[in-house]
């Protein structure tokens, strides 16, 4: 087996890998019950899996320029999925359906009453 | 005009630009400039305190620390999703010790990828950040993501910190006040 065929087989590993992992990611956006962690569910796996896939295409497409358009792909994907999830958790906790009476105490309550 | 026009966010754009159409080219270097500047002219950003250093090391080590935390996460969300079972929350108060927005920010960016913590308020004025933890009986699920928060600030900073703020990340952390039972 030469080197291109080893790229190859990898970057379909880790293409295979990566979908498997954002599957994992939405069956726990509907297994779960509440919006933390069903939003944690919907962001960290998600991004893990498009960090796989993107691993995966890079070994498949092998140009330097493409890998540079990929790396920019995956930045800006940890920068967003991190702010969505923080805004969603943020709107949710506002809101109240983040179930607050379900909260053994609440520190941020504390501090924002004073 | 001129003080508008911020070249290292020019240079960023235009490297981005020329990434998107795959190619470093004459022709996309300078529709590339041509195109950031018009944005910068059209659509100004206020004016950040800029005190951002790039250390490779540092943000290596970062990196190596981000991935390992996020296949740590989505095994932590299978293994609920799985289970399915429900445990006690709490919204949990963590100070930080950096003080500049930037650094404040690239912490809650990396807090976000912590496995059973979603992070709900970041208020920069006392530099605190409010997570929202599953399985807050446990004092110990508590301490831990505490250390886990201080620890990706100090992995941080080391990455993108000026020395003050290095320094700063350097001493004891100084703990909230007690949970409330």
């Amino acid at each position: 087996m030469n080197w291109t065929a080893a790229a190859d087989l990898a970057g379909a590993v880790l293409l295979l890998l990566g979908a498997a992992t954002c599957l994992t990611g939405v069956i726990g956006m509907l297994r779960l019950r509440d919006v933390l962690t069903r939003s944690s569910a919907a962001t960290n796996p998600q991004t893990f899996g498009m960090m796989l896939l993107l691993a995966g295409l890079a070994l498949r497409l092998r140009t330097g320029v493409d890998a540079g358009t990929l790396v920019l792909v995956a930045f800006f994907q940890l920068l967003t999925s991190a702010v969505a999830a923080h805004l969603v958790a943020r709107v949710a906790y506002r809101t109240g359906a983040a179930d607050a009476s379900a909260l053994l105490y609440d520190e941020l309550g504390e501090d924002t009453e004073h | 005009m001129n003080k508008r026009l911020d070249l290292p966010l020019i240079a960023w754009l235009t490297i981005i630009w020329m990434l998107l159409w795959s190619g470093v080219t004459w022709g996309n270097l300078i529709s590339g400039v041509v195109v950031a500047v018009i944005l910068c002219l059209v659509f100004p950003l206020p004016p950040v305190a800029m005190e951002l250093r790039l250390r490779p090391l540092g943000i290596l080590r970062l990196a190596g620390y981000l991935v390992y935390d996020m296949v740590a996460s989505s095994v932590e969300v299978t293994r609920l999703a799985l289970r399915g079972k429900r445990r006690p929350a709490a919204v949990v108060r963590v100070p930080l010790r950096c003080r500049t927005d930037l650094m404040i920010a690239a912490t809650a960016v990396a807090v976000s990828s912590v496995p059973g913590g979603a992070l709900v308020e970041v208020n920069a004025g006392t530099a605190t950040l409010y997570l929202h933890l599953s399985g807050a009986d446990d004092p110990a699920v508590v301490a831990r993501a505490r250390r886990d928060v201080w620890q990706l600030e100090a992995l941080a900073v080391r990455a993108f910190g000026t020395r003050e703020e290095i320094e700063r990340v350097q001493a004891a952390p100084v703990d909230g006040k007690a949970p409330q039972p």
